[in-house]
């Protein structure tokens, strides 16, 4: 299977060589059985990429220890739901797993687009062809996941062999979220592939219209969506598994999943300049480009070793392609550009500073100040090493004095844009909606104070939560009175009939909703407390409300790993809440240990449980607690993130005109008593 | 302005939690925060150092061990500052979890500034330019007063439904 695979994945490399080759040619023939055959040649690329990563799958079910990569990430009792996550676990198969997440967004767009856009699609299909032969390049030639396992002989060559088991997953891996988190952080990396491809397309062939906009607006949700989740679950792995109390660190390759996203979100702000305004052409085309450059700079960050990382499980040498293939992109970016730049002249005009406009460019400028800072921050040390020879660091309390200020005026911003109307906003309508945001705001914040916040950032932060939660409620409030007055239906179907006549806006506003209630979330860190005590068993150990026993210990054997247990009988007030099991797993095959966390969630904080290992010297078992209020807000926050975005991105239920027969004037009735038909026009939808 | 940001995460991060370790002080620990954990595999600070790889995923022996020499500090009168520059001496400057906020480290902490004032700076710009370009006016007039053409009337409704409807 192992030769079966590495052969779909030259066959592949072949296909995306001809879509490519072939798809150029085809745009300078305009031959239409040339543009047929380099589309093909672009599905079979994925048909051939799926092969290959089954064929890998299939190695890791079977256990073929004659694979150095199966041999390197698996084992026999390793349970087969972990195999699936052993695919991406290393350099190799993670970036074959890339490639098939790309092929399944490239074979999508090209089955989707085939009968449309017939101007624009072969270019998109060379665009997409060449990114899939870059990465097909690395996984044949440089990090072939299929690669036999071999012992150096005698006379300086390789033998193959077999092993009878291999090393184990690493066991921080081993963890359910691991399953899904990176394949949504990928499928969010790898969709912005999709924008990039149209909006490059759209210049290069000078594409008439505005539609382009529209196909890469919509594409490029989705890879945000997607994004958003993989950051989500990254950082609730990272809160369960890692034991540090914390969900975000400021770790290199967290930031380079953030800069992708902080673009990416400024991307679907400005492109409604476009689409309403015919403003930021140019703006828009670049962040376009930059997010998915960025996209490539966060893989060359994670995978060169440039920058030290807590994710070292997946570094490697081949940084120097992905320096290449930037340089590039960067270049067919600018040609592009400076060959077509008139194709994006724009219709910039503002009318007042104060308007929708003016607070869409702020937002821009905040989001991307906070990416540039990011980067900068990450790649500081690098560069102090270039300049002065020794390595300044540039850890989580820099990036948090820096980001905090922006991430608080964003959150004011979030509160402030809907509020302005597009071109110019009245003294009189500005009263009129920021009366009672404003003032909630200023309430939430003196309730913040009278209840003893007194860090001066979270206080903010609860205010200007208040503040923008009210700018929502307002504005579904306002919308939806409209609809009710009409409809006589009740609030909440009037929401929903109101929400689905305009997914895009109030689908944003939902998404808006979820961002403040992970800005609560996060406000909620300023509240933190821990305590760490080495626990005979049967005393126990005192935080906020909370009385911790440590009733016994104990041992279980599974088949992966040996667990030891702490059994923890959780009391608040005295009563008894409910038993907490944390644990250090020990893994026998690659002689690793690792934590799992016990939570005790609710809305208002977590108790959050760690066994931090026994005490060599006095046989103690130390325990690690801490209370983390308000944390689940960030999940759920999370939650209601994804659905305003899948709402975004339904269709509006358009209203349209039926004919429907309605009731004669009686008089007309009873003169010529008969009825007539009468055709009147009612909104309906369909 | 959506999704505001997940970038502000570790945000609001507690300048002054309690902790209350059992072998180490809530000194110890806001002076093991100003430093790097020196164990080669992250950035975080010493204390709150519990990085992949490390001897298992929890605490870092680095990490405890800095920790410790932080307390024999203490433990000899020390101030917090004679105890970070003892700590810098040993591991050098590489230990400190942020920039100096002097020499080339300070170019770190003012590089968001500038960031921020150039692109304020920026955006004011454009606004200005934009504000003076000259709206264009096409209209036809005839003996009745101004007359519009249907072309224009008709990207006049088509852009009042685009701006209007959101």
């Amino acid at each position: 299977m192992d030769v079966f695979g590495s052969f779909a994945l030259i066959l592949a490399f072949v296909c995306a060589l001809y879509a490519f080759v072939g798809g150029i040619a085809a745009i300078i023939t305009r031959h239409p059985l040339l543009i047929k055959s380099a589309r093909q040649a672009g599905i079979a690329v994925c048909g051939l990429i799926f092969t290959a990563t089954l064929s890998l799958v299939y190695l890791f079910f079977t256990d073929n220890y004659s694979v150095a990569y199966v041999v390197s990430h698996s084992n026999r009792d390793l349970s087969t739901f972990f195999k699936i996550a052993a695919l991406w676990s290393g350099q190799e198969g993670s970036l074959l797993f890339w490639s098939f997440l790309l092929a399944v967004y490239v074979v999508s767009v090209l089955l989707t687009y085939r009968n449309k856009n017939g101007e624009l699609m072969p270019y998109v299909g060379v665009i997409l062809a060449g990114v899939q032969l870059f990465f097909l390049t690395i996984s044949n030639f440089v990090a072939s996941p299929f690669k036999a396992l071999g012992v150096a002989n005698a006379a300086g060559s390789f033998d193959l062999v077999a092993r009878a088991d291999g090393n184990g997953l690493n066991p921080v891996l081993q963890y359910p979220e691991m399953v899904i988190h990176p394949p949504n952080l990928y499928s969010g990396y790898t969709g912005f592939t999709i924008p990039f491809a149209f909006a490059l397309a759209a210049l290069l062939a000078r594409y008439p219209g505005e539609k382009w906009i529209h196909l890469t607006r919509k594409w490029t949700m989705i890879a945000w969506c997607f994004q958003t989740v993989g950051i989500l679950l990254g950082a609730h792995w990272a809160y369960a598994v890692l034991g540090w109390g914390g969900y975000w660190g400021w770790d290199p390759v967290e930031n380079a999943s953030l800069l992708p996203w902080l673009t990416g979100t400024a991307f679907l702000h400005s492109v409604m300049m476009q689409e309403k305004r015919g403003m930021m052409k140019v703006w828009n085309v670049w962040l376009v480009f930059l997010t998915f450059m960025l996209c490539i700079l966060g893989t060359l960050l994670t995978r060169s070793g440039v920058v030290s990382s807590v994710h070292s499980f997946a570094q490697s040498s081949i940084g120097n392609w992905f320096v290449g293939f930037l340089l590039i992109i960067l270049g067919v970016c600018l040609a592009a550009y400076f060959k077509n730049k008139d194709y994006l002249k724009s219709e910039n005009q503002l009318d007042s500073l104060v308007s929708r406009e003016s607070s869409f460019l702020f937002n821009n400028l905040v989001l991307l100040v906070a990416c540039v800072a990011v980067l900068s921050g990450t790649l500081f040390p690098v560069f102090s090493e270039w300049f002065t020879g020794s390595r300044i660091s540039v850890g989580a309390p820099f990036f948090n004095k820096v980001n905090i200020p922006l991430g608080l005026l964003l959150m004011f911003l979030t509160g402030v844009g809907p509020l302005l109307a597009w071109r110019k906003t009245s003294t009189e309508s500005m009263k009129r909606n920021f009366r009672g945001p404003v003032m909630a705001g200023l309430l939430g914040g003196m309730i913040g104070f009278s209840l003893g916040v007194r860090e001066m950032f979270a206080l903010i932060c609860f205010s200007l939560c208040v503040f923008v939660a009210t700018t929502i409620v307002q504005e579904f409030y306002r919308g939806a009175r409209v609809v009710k007055a009409r409809s006589s239906a009740s609030w909440i179907a009037s929401c929903v009939d109101l929400t689905l006549r305009n997914t895009r806006r109030y689908g944003g506003y939902i998404v808006h909703l979820g961002m403040v209630m992970i800005f609560i979330g996060l406000a909620g860190q300023a509240f933190n407390k821990e305590v760490e005590k080495e626990l005979p068993i049967g005393s126990t150990i005192n935080i906020g409300k909370y009385e911790l026993l440590l009733q016994s210990m104990d041992r279980k054997q599974e088949k992966n790993y040996v667990a030891d247990r702490m059994i923890v009988e959780v009391m608040k007030d005295k009563k008894p809440v409910m038993m907490l099991y944390p644990e250090r797993r020990n893994f026998p095959t690659n002689q690793e240990s690792g934590t799992m966390v016990a939570i005790y969630s609710t809305l208002r904080e977590d108790l959050y449980v760690v066994y931090a290992g026994m005490n060599p010297q006095n046989n103690l078992p130390t325990i690690h607690v801490f209370i983390n209020p308000l944390v689940k807000w960030v999940w759920w926050g999370g939650m209601v993130v994804v659905m305003g975005t899948i709402v975004a991105l339904v269709p509006n239920r358009a209203a349209v005109l039926v004919l429907a027969r309605t009731e004669a004037p009686s008089a007309t009735r009873e003169l010529s008593g008969i009825r007539p038909a009468q055709l009147t026009l009612r909104e309906g939808h369909d | 302005m959506a999704a505001g940001v997940l970038f502000a995460c570790a945000a609001l991060m507690p300048p002054g939690a309690k902790r209350l370790l059992a072998d180490q002080s809530d000194r110890t620990h806001q002076i093991g925060s100003k430093l790097k954990c020196m164990c080669s595999g992250c950035d975080q600070a010493a204390g709150k150092c519990y990085h992949v790889g490390g001897a298992y995923s929890g605490p870092c022996d680095t990490a405890k061990t800095m920790l410790k020499e932080i307390d024999t500090h203490i433990a000899r009168g020390m101030t917090d500052e004679q105890v970070l520059k003892a700590m810098i001496q040993e591991y050098g400057p590489l230990a400190y979890v942020e920039p100096p906020k002097s020499g080339f480290g300070l170019l770190a902490w003012l590089m968001p500034i500038l960031y921020l004032l150039g692109g304020t700076a920026l955006v004011i710009v454009v606004m200005k330019r934009w504000r003076k370009r000259p709206v264009a006016v096409v209209a036809t007039s005839s003996a009745n007063g101004v007359r519009v053409s249907p072309e224009l009337l008709a990207r006049a409704r088509e852009q009042a439904q685009r701006e209007t409807e959101e």
